[in-house]
């Protein structure tokens, strides 16, 4: 590695170095505490798969570079140097977190392992070697508001073509406007994925529950944050902003994943909108009684999956459970859960990566904790978690079904309850 | 030269020893308070009733070590509780302070403190020997403990296998408190004119170590005693 580059990368650790993060990395005591607390240490128990043994790699260059002692005694802390070594490390230790944070459930001082692997990320960006398939996904995600408008009837026609099969989860109440798009003065903002699953559930109850709203014309999917880029961060969660407050919505709505909802929920301060999960606007509904639900329409046992980004990292941790109790089968609870919960081992862009065989064998824990519920169902309500438990339930045969709340919710749409003042 | 050296160790070594201390101690909170804030809430869920006092019991309670590492966690327990006695032990030695019975030889504890520290910290060193904990420890990690083991095993020393001695103590309480007095009044008075006795040279060892521990304190992750309350405050929002 040249000296420009090591002095670029520097550069790009100081632009880290916060208070936060400063703590983060300074106060660690090595207790090890964490240890046991990791997924992949679970699953196979190596110091580099733990929660400090990743950060230590970060800790050994802030040592080196950043504190007294990479000059005068850098074999008192083993500090490493930025080379091509030491960047293997970086990546390794970045990519196998998942960035789910159960590991701060663990340690007596809370640090934040996400956190610390983020500089790992910029690193890797600014070396050239992060992996290339994420900044491809964030930097289209980003391009969508350049080109939007030249792709805009293209996507209205594409929501029209889906509104047949939104009419058919809800027959009687869907109206004219099946799936709204670009609505001013909506008092619900959906932003969605690319895909139907994640528009004609959300759009059949949103229509039977009568609610005023429209469909973003933007992906809810952050790949930035997945790849630990802040700036295209910001710049894929502005287009959404943007949107909101061109359309004067009340709350925007995110639907099943949980990256997106953290990163618009938790990390772009404050706005003149609400952001809340799709499934808290399940929850409401049922409240209060906009929507009702057929009984029996989910046979067997249901276990839910709480996605580290919605439940530990978000908040959103009783919602989903009264939403499955609506719903009347057996439900059963995984151990741990809520924010104890082991991740699925999906998270931090593994699924979008691929890796599906450091995603199978790192998650045996996972899948182990599905098959003590002796669940039939899993719910979930994240993209990757679900795509992860997908892959868990085929590799490992666990024999259940991995489903989405939000298609549960809507296959058992029975009927409007209670009318109400926006209906 | 050997008088000299003890000297140095004694009281010039003692004053610098608490200036680096102080003077790196605040240099680090300054330099803290003077990075930028981290843009967004890094709290998990679900957020306690109050985070103030989640935040305290979580950093004087450690029930994530008591979870996950119980044995780990009685050591913790005893060795944070037995220094904060040992601080208040040698806070006990200035004349004028009574924590124990003005007439009383023995130190805080009657020695019991210091046995318990030292024991802790052998734990310590020891869990740190084997398994996935001795791959993430770094040499520092040892030589800290090795600092404190040595620290503690002199203090031992000095508090209580001297009152080993037939006769009673050799250097009594009141001796150090002359020495504390001293020190306290700049009067850079030769301590080996007010701690006789043969064991002199244990005690000047247990001053070199505290010394360097003080020295060493702002620049180690000791500073956790000033930065886990903030950053648990950090993790319950």
């Amino acid at each position: 590695m040249d000296v420009a580059l090591q002095e670029t990368l520097k550069g790009l650790f100081q632009t880290k170095l916060n208070r936060e993060m400063r703590l983060y990395l300074d106060t660690c005591a090595r207790c090890g505490v964490c240890i046991e607390a990791c997924h992949v240490y679970a699953s196979r128990p190596e110091a580099r798969y733990t929660a400090v043994g990743r950060a230590e790699v970060i800790r050994r260059l802030f040592r080196q570079y950043f504190k007294a002692e990479g000059g005068i005694a850098p074999w008192l802390g083993e500090t490493i140097a930025l080379d091509d070594p030491t960047l293997e490390k970086v990546y390794e230790a970045a990519y196998t977190c998942t960035g789910c944070r159960r590991c701060m459930t663990y340690c007596p001082f809370g640090i934040d392992t996400q956190m610390i692997q983020s500089i790992g990320k910029l690193l890797l960006i600014g070396a050239d070697r992060e992996p290339k398939l994420l900044t491809m996904l964030a930097v289209k995600d980003a391009a969508t508001t350049e080109i939007y408008t030249e792709t805009k009837a293209d996507f209205e026609t594409a929501m029209k073509n889906l509104e047949a099969e939104v009419i058919e989860k809800w027959r009687s109440e869907a109206g004219e406007k099946a799936i709204p798009v670009g609505a001013i003065g909506s008092d619900v903002l959906y932003v969605a994925l690319a895909g139907k699953h994640s528009i004609i559930p959300a759009a059949a109850i949103m229509n039977a529950a009568q609610e005023n709203w429209s469909l973003s014309y933007f992906e809810a999917v952050n790949f930035g944050a997945f790849v630990g880029n802040p700036e295209k961060t910001q710049e894929i969660s502005a287009r959404i902003i943007d949107e909101a407050t061109r359309l004067g919505a009340r709350e925007v709505a995110v639907c099943e994943c949980g990256t997106a909802y953290r990163v618009l929920k938790h990390q772009i301060g404050s706005q003149p909108f609400e952001v809340i999960s799709f499934v808290e606007l399940i929850d409401r509904y049922l409240e209060a009684g906009r929507i009702r639900l057929r009984p029996g329409t989910l046979e067997g046992r249901v276990t839910y999956h709480d996605p580290c980004q919605m439940g530990r990292n978000g908040g959103v941790l009783e919602a989903p459970r009264r939403v499955l109790r609506h719903l009347g089968a057996e439900f059963v609870e995984m151990e741990p859960n809520r924010g104890d919960n082991w991740c699925c081992g999906g998270g931090g862009g593994l699924v979008a990566m691929g890796e599906k065989d450091f995603r199978m064998w790192s998650a045996r824990v996972k899948a182990d904790q599905v098959k003590a519920t002796g669940a039939s169902v899993v719910a979930t309500a994240c993209e990757n978690c679900h795509a992860q438990l997908s892959d868990l339930n085929e590799h490992y045969e666990l024999g259940t079904r991995v489903a989405f709340l939000s298609s549960l919710v809507a296959d058992a749409l029975a009927g409007r309850g209670r009318s109400h003042p926006g209906g | 030269m050997a008088g000299w050296i003890g000297y140095f160790i004694m009281v010039p070594m003692v004053y610098i020893a608490v200036a680096v201390f102080v003077i790196g101690i605040l240099a680090r909170v300054a330099r803290l308070l003077a990075s930028p804030k981290h843009p967004f809430p890094l709290r998990l869920y679900p957020v306690p009733s109050s985070a103030r006092l989640c935040a305290l019991k979580e950093t004087f309670l450690m029930p994530q070590v008591r979870a996950h590492a119980p044995l780990f966690w009685v050591f913790l327990i005893l060795f944070h509780i037995a220094f904060l006695f040992l601080f208040l032990g040698h806070l006990d030695l200035i004349p004028g302070i009574h924590l124990m019975p003005p007439d009383s030889v023995h130190m805080l504890g009657h020695g019991f403190i210091g046995l318990t520290v030292t024991l802790a910290t052998f734990y310590f060193l020891l869990r740190r020997m084997r398994g996935t904990l001795r791959e993430i420890s770094v040499l520092g990690d040892y030589l800290l403990l090795l600092l404190l083991i040595l620290l503690f095993l002199t203090g031992d020393t000095v508090s209580w296998a001297n009152s080993w001695n037939p006769d009673g103590f050799v250097i009594g309480k009141v001796e150090f408190g002359d020495y504390l007095q001293s020190l306290l009044g700049f009067t850079f008075a030769n301590p080996r004119d007010l701690l006789p006795g043969s064991h002199y040279i244990v005690v000047v060892l247990h001053v070199l170590l505290a010394n360097l521990f003080l020295i060493l304190f702002p620049f180690t992750k000791i500073m956790h005693t000033f930065f886990a309350l903030p950053m648990n405050r950090l993790r319950r929002g």
